[in-house]
């Protein structure tokens, strides 16, 4: 087909060509059956604001969720499906449905809801993607769905406390991985030798789950002890993702995501620094001003004052 | 249920055998009774038909509000009450009657994966048809829903339920779907279930747990003792060639469910 295809999706990060789920289903598939994307990323633009990534574009329409992307992509033709039998496609919507249901929760907690991992690497990552004002709106946003996903679907009678749903969750999602490692045995993807849309699903699932580094890790864990899912993800990464990274080789990856974490921890040391002297004016006795004699720096001074406080 | 209640439960119920008065409660059953309900109550019935175990179904206008986890059917037996198919299935496994046994792993793993297509697809779009629809909301759900309460409490409780089934089709990402769409969803997850069953009896060869739970949705969808809702007649015109399908829910029923 000659229409250019244009996906907008979330960025990469720690190797991954994305690190969020859907789009990345969507980037595997495109790479198994061969439609020629262009994926621009959505980083400092606007067009992620309403939370719909991933987008295709072409030129008549604009599709935008994973499965309708996939199914529209079929019709164009480009099918990883092709070598399939019925029951084998069948397997895959009962395997995709077994994901959403069991696995999609923890995955969802993991990254949005768990507030050690939520706060230190998924808001400021998301956050530094988005332009102000929305990054201080949007990951709020995407956390209170999330989290309103899990309880609606999840934390019915009898668990009443978020607790126990977040262990139910996380032994569904537990159980799940096992499956999908009893499934795939040893063999190089689920259906022979050449990846299909279920591939693809798992790969988009699984991979932003062992990459990402997070503090608090027991889904990964488990998962890293499954190592063929492990071994799975990486060659889907070396053979169809390898080339088309960015050009970010892994040290320079590395050290920009080092500088990141920098920039966090300092500015919230800013932060605290601020509250405590907020604190402490609050809490001094109530003195009518009076003229203080005070240096006032020159403007250059000041500049150069707080440019020196900002940089790492 | 945390891991120490759920072995504790285990425990008990591993103790004594099944009593002759099991009982399943469910809505009344010619009124009240909704589509999903009828459904996730049948699919019961024939899981315990199928492990022979006796049980008596019983119909009570509060059932959902009696119910442990506030779904039907729920059953009663010895000094236990267990509610939906997943707590059951293992409830009754650890008494020692369980269908799965002669799975091997990555049978299971399959068979659980149905049982997710079945419960997210076809419970999710008769959940969406039942209470999204405004055709079927208006002539038959409220209704029903509300029919064994006098006015005032029997629209305000049918509403209450609508608005809380509309915030769950938001939360998953079925809010914006147009009838159409479901219906198409539907059509793609029966002709999966028709290509698994082949000209196979039952799904995995002989019964398994995930055999009721198909079978039930099978038989919802083409009895018409129920008044169907409109859409669903459509629903059904597009299920009617995927007969290998049929006739195993139809054999189950001429088997298990006709007392």
């Amino acid at each position: 087909m000659a229409a250019p295809l244009e996906l907008s999706c979330w960025g990469g990060g720690w190797g991954l060509p994305s690190v969020h789920s859907e789009s990345l289903v969507v980037m595997a598939y495109a790479k198994f059956s061969g439609a020629p994307l262009k994926v621009s990323v959505v980083d400092n633009t606007w067009r992620g604001s309403r939370g719909d990534v991933p987008i295709l574009t072409t030129e008549d329409n604009i599709v935008s969720q994973p499965a309708k992307i996939l199914n529209f992509l079929r019709k164009q033709k480009y099918n990883a499906d092709y070598e399939l039998s019925a029951k084998q496609g069948a397997d895959t919507l009962a395997y995709i449905a077994l994901l959403e249901e069991k696995l999609l929760p923890a995955v969802l907690h993991t990254f949005w809801v768990e507030s050690d991992n939520y706060f230190t690497v998924t808001k400021p990552w998301f956050a530094s993607r988005i332009p102000f004002p929305l990054s201080l709106i949007l990951p709020g946003r995407m956390s209170k769905g999330a989290l309103n996903r899990i309880i609606l679907t999840r934390g019915e009678p009898p668990l009443y406390h978020l607790r126990e749903v977040e262990a139910q969750i996380y032994r569904d999602a537990k159980e799940c991985l096992n499956l999908l490692s009893n499934r795939l045995g040893t063999s190089q993807f689920f259906f022979g030798d050449s990846p299909s849309t279920l591939d693809a699903y798992v790969f988009g699932f699984l991979a932003p789950l062992y990459k990402v580094r997070f503090p608090k890790v027991q889904l990964q864990e488990h998962l890293k002890q499954l190592s063929n899912l492990c071994r799975f993800c990486d060659d889907i990464l070396n053979s169809y993702f390898r080339l088309s990274v960015g050009g970010i080789s892994p040290a320079g990856q590395e050290m920009v995501d080092a500088n990141l974490q920098k920039l966090t921890q300092l500015v919230n040391k800013e932060s605290n620094l601020i509250e405590k002297m907020d604190d402490n004016l609050r809490q001094s006795p109530q003195l009518p001003p009076r003229k203080l004699p005070t240096l006032k720096l020159t403007p250059a001074e000041e500049e150069s004052n707080s440019l020196q406080r900002l940089s790492p | 249920m945390s891991l120490v209640a759920e072995a504790f439960v285990s425990q008990i119920a591993a103790a004594e055998p099944w009593p002759e008065n099991a009982t399943l409660y469910q809505q009344l059953k010619g009124e009240q009774i909704l589509l999903s309900d009828n459904a996730a109550s049948l699919a019961v019935q024939a899981f315990l038909q199928m492990c022979n175990l006796p049980i008596k179904v019983v119909c009570r206008a509060n059932a959902e509000y009696m119910s442990p986890s506030g779904k039907v059917p729920f059953i009663h037996v010895g000094n236990q009450v267990v509610s939906e198919l997943g707590p059951i299935v293992q409830f009754v496994k650890a008494k020692g009657h369980s269908l799965s046994d002669g799975l091997d792993e990555v049978q299971k793993a399959e068979m659980k994966a149905y049982m997710e297509l079945v419960n997210n697809m076809l419970l999710t779009a008769e959940l969406y048809l039942q209470w999204c629809d405004e055709a079927t909301v208006g002539e038959i759900t409220h209704a029903r829903y509300g029919s064994p309460y006098p006015w005032p409490l029997n629209h305000i409780l049918a509403y209450q339920k609508q608005w809380e089934v509309k915030r769950k089709m938001k939360a998953i990402g079925w809010g914006n779907k147009t009838l159409d769409q479901v219906l198409e969803d539907v059509d793609q997850c029966c002709q999966a279930l028709s290509q698994r069953l082949g000209t196979q009896p039952y799904f995995f060869n002989k019964q398994s747990d995930g055999d009721p739970d198909r079978n039930k949705t099978g038989r919802q969808i083409l009895t018409p003792e129920r008044p169907a809702p409109p859409r669903v007649s459509q629903a059904i015109s597009l299920q009617m060639p995927h007969t290998p399908w049929s006739a195993a829910c139809g054999t189950d029923e001429v088997l298990a469910i006709r007392k």
